[in-house]
């Protein structure tokens, strides 16, 4: 009793088998149970179908993997799905949503070409515009959420159709097309490797998808933002700011499905004012096939990562083997809800009639989640 | 709290919130007439019978798949499948009856049947199966998506038989010129209104979405009572995909999903007074609701704005009618 | 405390046991646990027919869990009930309702969007009609309408739940379980969110409904409306029944000695204390309506300050304005000389204030998150970075001290805290705020939901904290933890200053009967009613 503070708490306990390291003064000796990877028995499983996918498609359907090349060129018909999902799941770990992702895409592609055509800026600094524009319309939609205390779902329901609107009425008869080369490269283009095509969309995402797990697993942001998703309350008391966490998730979401937009744009080399409409649905079924609960909190991005690649995938996969566009639809709802059944059987958060209600008992004592 | 005194006088006011309020009701009646009446005086042709009459048509599918809505949402849950039911029942009973020659008394069991199964499969992964509704019914939107894909296996339908075109445009009784379908709407509503204003099945809708846990404590099979709920729901946008190919004459795969059915119908109860959080459900409003939405776009038509504007109101729309509730909320905490 | 349950015996129990056959409901030796801890010890417990039965205790003497068990929440791990001398075995409310029991919660579960008419049938809505078995609303409004008149009751039946107060709502609870022919009731701390005006009225509806034949029991912790309404008075501690008998036969002094113990309780005492004169926070005249007001004090460095007082005197909302969490309406707070009135949290971590919460699982910590996560959750900002990113050995390296000084029991520092026990969930909260180099400290409720054993740790934490020098800010419900700890102790009654204590004049005794005597002098306003 008589050293540091602290490290004088004398051990004086009666039935509490502590770990003791022998001859060592302290009662436990920290370590971390897992060094090797911060990766979870949901991403091993992702990882797992996420090979089979590959290997059966490889093996069973002609003309999925033709080379390492054709096989990455694939990704370019889903990507931008996963530029979206990306910046949604900032969103989803807060415990909100935000639907206008798709709308937000449509209408930052839209401005960002008529930049390019009425104006004759450069193609870049329109693209780059566009992308501002997206974290402008994030951080309405953030705005609206926080001041006028709508729940994010109505919130970003109505914003989304504003921006809708926004892109039909900017896009005009006759929305631009016909991009330069150099930015239709975005879409389709690839850097030569010495015969090996690496599609630009993938240098893209890679980087994106690498930063996005950095901040998301190792930054201070990425911590404050977990901490708001599991419990808003407890990070108010751990002196967290949770409206500027917010903000942020919210203006990174709109920036990335601005992305998303510009990069389909680049893919089709023109813009419509509902070409982002496809991205909502299939993104959030990313994110949520990805782990990231809907409550918010829980989850990590390489989940998400990988059930980007998952579906994506599979769906190219199945189109290729001659299956139709909505079989290849129906079947990720089927794997969304199975997944999520699935998840929820070895989730401590979930459980009996009884566990859901107490929980759902205690949650309304604290705040209403949206439904 | 001067209301709880033992011998005091009762007070003078009547209780704020009386049992049956009109007020959400009748604020969208009066700004529906009062938007009629100033585009009418613009442009005559916009209150012209025919111009009416269209109006009141063109609200009917939507109002049919918001009234399931509203039941749903006041029981704190959410259906985005609506969309795909809409447009599967469409598209099943639409090519049935022009190739089939399916008739309209089949048509009608057939989807309402198919809304049954598919909604309570809705209703069992919700209640059952402890995933959010939001999930489920994500899930169950590609998945029936996929359905109306298979099975229309890309055909359409263009031309449906005069029994259905006139029970979509026609009127059933020659004394009372009122559209078919506005009457089955209509029907829709008293029982729907019937059925959660006047059942125990209805009021527990509404114990489950004002706190699930001590309706579950009070006894109510809270299991049970969703699965219900989102049957019906099914049922209902089944019912108004019928009602919709009756009316337009075709449908695409398309149909539901394409117009964001889902999300106008959610806009649409909302609108009518309906709580997101539940606990409360104005079916009312929410046909009314859907009517000031026709009225409004075929107004935004008359005065010549782009169309392009026409969702960008629905949006605002929303803001405004969820905010006007949420100060009612505020003032009572 | 556990010297003094052994100690204490109950005297009166034979007396019970005598005159069960009037008896309407009656416990017999219940027991109740929570895993180690026994919160029952073998009550006996007696409603009799048309009486108003009163427990009383102090806080954490078990008897809401008492209630709980007689309403059917939860059963008993020992013991049993009888009804009518009949025994009695209730599975869930229902049951408990279905032989006329009914529990009045101190804050009833709302339907916010019903009908004040429509809360009281939830569930056993009548139905009237042929083929089409319809609700009867007009039965529904008659009878919701006669029993709110035989109550006297001037509620709007029609109206919104929500937009009842909590007396209101109380009150038709109280409608609830005789629309539902319940005959006894269970009155759970009734009065205290209640002014008192509503108090008043409440105890005039009891005692209509003690004249139509109900047999009511309530608990109260406020000595002077205790003998006002009540017919019989029980006295629990430390989950024993200590005294049971007709009000006639206590007075204040009885009920105050039976409440806080007659015997001289062996509480350890802390003997040294590093106290100083140098002050680091100093709240004067803050007030934060209604909660509290004319908050005066002076923490000073390496003095450990008790706040006394009942749940809801206003402590928690004291420590919670000064951590910048409320606004306070008027006051103001210094920490070290420098003014920090209306500082959000977020900057007063910085400046050296922390606060440990009261509910450790929605404020102080978030349980699904690991160790080192929470540890390191009030001080990102000052984790060692690279490139942006947290420096996971950094990182480490802060939990592990945290760890290891703490003496957090763990499998390892990524553990998610919900793995951990009580005390060690607590400790790492302790250990997340000392990481970040406090100056002040307030702990609220400091060993709530900490096992025995633990506890001691916890206290002798916080006097290592005090000795580093930290001023520390303690509020505790629990008596012996304010006496073990602390150098000075104010008593909170009604979010007023009520008494000061310090040195030896801190005893057991001394500190419950500064609160809880309080009412016997200074609150004469709950008599005026008839």
């Amino acid at each position: 009793m008589s050293s540091s503070p602290i490290t004088s708490a004398a051990l004086r306990r009666q039935g509490d088998e502590a770990p003791r390291a022998a001859g060592s003064d302290n009662a436990v000796k920290p370590f971390n149970r897992r060094r090797w990877l911060p990766i979870g028995g949901w991403e091993v499983a992702l990882l797992v179908l996420l090979l089979a996918v590959l290997g059966g498609f490889s093996a069973g359907v002609p003309g999925f993997f033709d080379n390492t090349s054709s096989l990455l060129a694939l990704s370019e018909n889903f990507l931008p799905f996963g530029l979206v999902a990306l910046g949604l799941s900032l969103v989803i770990f807060t415990g909100g949503i935000d639907l206008s992702v798709g709308a937000t895409a449509s209408l930052a592609a839209v401005i960002a070409a008529q930049i390019w055509s009425l104006y004759g800026v450069n193609i870049w600094l329109a693209a780059g515009i566009g992308v501002v524009i997206g974290a402008l319309l994030g951080a309405l939609n953030a705005a609206v959420i926080i001041w006028l205390r709508i729940e994010p779902l109505i919130a970003t329901l109505a914003t989304s159709f504003i921006y809708g609107s926004a892109a039909v009425a900017i896009a005009g008869d006759a929305p631009p097309s016909g991009f330069p080369e150099a930015f239709n490269n975005l879409g389709v283009g690839a850097l030569s490797l010495g015969g090996f095509q690496l599609p630009y969309q993938i240098i893209l995402f890679v980087l994106l998808a690498l930063g996005f797990w950095l901040l998301v697993s190792r930054s201070a942001f990425g911590r404050k933002l977990i901490t708001v998703g599991y419990s808003a309350e407890a990070a108010r008391y751990s002196g967290i700011r949770i409206n500027r966490i917010l903000i942020t998730a919210y203006v990174v979401s709109g920036a990335m499905a601005s992305l998303a937009g510009l990069v389909l744009a680049a893919y089709y080399s023109a813009v419509r004012p509902d070409m982002g409409d496809v991205l909502l649905l299939t993104a959030i079924t990313m994110v949520v096939l990805g782990g990231v609960s809907i409550f918010g909190g829980e989850g990590n991005m390489l989940g998400v990562i990988l059930a980007v690649l998952l579906l994506g995938f599979l769906r190219q996969g199945m189109l290729i083997a001659g299956f139709s566009d909505m079989v290849t639809t129906m079947l990720t709802g089927g794997i969304l809800i199975v997944s999520i059944a699935v998840k929820n059987q070895f989730n401590p958060r979930g459980g009996s009639l009884g566990q859901r209600l107490w929980a759902l008992l205690r949650r309304s004592t604290t705040t209403r989640g949206s439904p | 709290m001067s209301a709880v005194g033992i011998h005091a006088a009762r007070p003078s006011g009547r209780a704020r919130l009386p049992r049956f309020s009109l007020n959400r009701e009748l604020t969208l009646v009066a700004v529906t007439v009062a938007l009629v009446v100033v585009v009418g005086i613009f442009n005559h042709d916009f209150i012209g019978v025919q111009n009416l009459r269209f109006m009141l048509l063109n609200s009917v599918v939507l109002s049919l798949v918001a009234l399931g809505q509203t039941l749903v949402i006041a029981m704190r849950g959410i259906d985005l499948s609506v969309a795909p039911l809409l447009g599967l029942a469409a598209m099943v009973s639409g090519l049935l009856a022009q190739s089939h020659g399916l008739t309209l008394l089949e048509a009608v069991p057939l989807c309402l049947a198919m809304g049954l199964v598919l909604g309570t499969l809705n209703g069992l992964l919700v209640a059952t199966l402890n995933i959010p509704p939001i999930v489920v019914t994500l899930g169950t939107y590609s998945l029936y998506s996929g359905l109306i894909f298979l099975y229309s296996d890309g055909t359409q339908v263009d031309s449906v038989p005069p029994a259905y075109a006139a029970f979509g445009n026609g009127h059933l009784f020659d004394a009372l010129p009122l559209p078919t379908p506005v009457l089955a709407l209509l029907i829709v509503l008293a029982l729907c209104w019937y059925l959660l204003r006047h059942t125990r099945f209805g009021r527990s809708i509404l114990a489950v979405g004002n706190n699930d846990a001590a309706a579950y404590h009070a006894g109510l099979p809270v299991t049970w009572i969703r699965v219900r709920v989102y049957a019906i729901s099914g049922m209902l946008a089944c019912f108004a995909g019928l009602m919709f190919v009756c009316y337009t004459g075709s449908a695409t795969v398309t149909a539901g999903t394409g117009d964001h059915i889902e999300l106008q119908s959610i806009a649409v109860a909302l609108v009518g007074g309906t709580a997101i959080a539940g606990g409360r459900g104005n079916l009312i409003g929410t046909v009314l609701g859907s009517l000031f939405l026709s009225v409004v776009l075929t107004a935004l038509v008359f005065l010549r704005v782009p169309p392009i504007w026409y969702s960008a109101g629905e949006g605002l729309m929303i803001l405004a009618a969820v905010q006007s509730g949420l100060r009612r909320r505020r003032a009572t905490p | 405390m556990q010297v003094a349950a052994k100690a204490s015996n109950h005297p009166h129990a034979s007396a019970s046991t005598a005159r069960v056959e009037h008896a309407v409901l009656s416990a017999h030796g219940v027991v109740k646990r929570f895993g180690p801890v026994q919160v029952l010890r073998g009550i006996d417990l007696t409603l009799r027919p048309g009486r108003i039965l009163t427990l009383m205790g102090e806080n954490g003497a078990g008897k809401s869990t008492m209630f709980k068990v007689l309403a059917g929440q939860l059963q008993p791990s020992e013991g049993a009930l009888a009804l009518n001398g009949e025994p009695l075995k209730l599975a869930s409310p229902h049951a408990a309702h279905a032989h006329g029991i009914h529990l009045v919660p101190q804050e009833p579960l709302l339907m916010a969007e019903l009908s004040v008419a429509e809360t009281m049938f939830v569930g056993r809505l009548p139905l009237t009609g042929g083929f089409l078995r319809r609700v009867d609303w007009s039965d529904v409004r008659r009878r919701a309408r006669n029993v709110l008149d035989t109550l006297g009751l001037d509620i709007d039946i029609d109206s919104c739940a929500k937009t009842l107060s909590i007396a209101q709502l109380q009150l038709v609870e109280c409608a609830k379980a005789l629309l539902h022919d319940c005959r006894i009731i269970l009155f759970d701390e009734p009065t205290s969110p209640l002014t008192s005006y509503e108090v008043d009225n409440l105890f005039a509806i009891m005692r209509r409904l003690t004249a139509q034949g109900c047999t009511l029991s309530f608990i109260s912790h406020r000595t002077e409306e205790v003998m006002e309404i009540s017919d019989d008075i029980a006295v629990l501690r430390d989950g024993k029944l200590v005294d049971q008998a007709e009000r006639g036969a206590f007075d204040r002094a009885r009920l105050l000695s039976q409440m806080v113990g007659r015997e001289m309780r062996d509480v350890p005492r802390r003997t040294s204390s590093c106290a100083t004169t140098e002050p680091m926070l100093e709240v004067a005249g803050l007030a934060h309506k209604p909660s509290f007001e004319n908050i005066d004090f002076t923490l000073h460095r390496g003095e450990v300050l008790g706040l006394a007082g009942l749940v809801g005197a206003g402590r928690t909302e004291i420590a919670e304005t000064i951590f910048g969490i409320r606004r306070p309406d008027g006051g103001e707070v210094r920490l070290g000389g420098e003014p920090i009135t209306g500082i959000a949290c977020h900057a007063l971590i910085r400046k050296g204030l922390v606060y440990v919460p009261e509910d450790r699982g929605r404020h102080g910590a978030v349980l699904p998150m690991t160790i080192t996560q929470n540890i390191t959750s009030g001080l990102l900002e000052r984790v060692r970075q690279r490139a942006g990113l947290l420096s996971s050995s950094d990182e480490t390296q802060i939990s592990a001290k945290a760890v290891r000084d703490l003496r957090i029991r763990c499998a390892g520092l990524d553990q998610p805290l919900r793995e951990l026990s009580g005390g060690n969930q607590q400790k790492v909260v302790f250990g997340k705020w000392m990481a970040t180099g406090p100056r002040v400290a307030i702990l609220d409720e400091p060993t709530r939901g900490v096992d025995v054993g633990a506890k001691e740790e916890i206290y002798e934490l916080i006097e290592d904290m005090a000795r580093a020098g930290l001023a520390v800010l303690v509020i505790s419900s629990e008596t012996e933890e304010l006496v073990r700890l602390c150098d000075r102790v104010l008593s909170i009654y009604e979010g007023n200053i009520v008494a000061e204590l310090s040195g030896d004049a801190i005893t057991p005794q001394a500190v419950s009967a500064s609160y809880l005597g309080k009412q016997a002098t200074g609150e004469s306003t709950l008599e005026g009613a008839p």
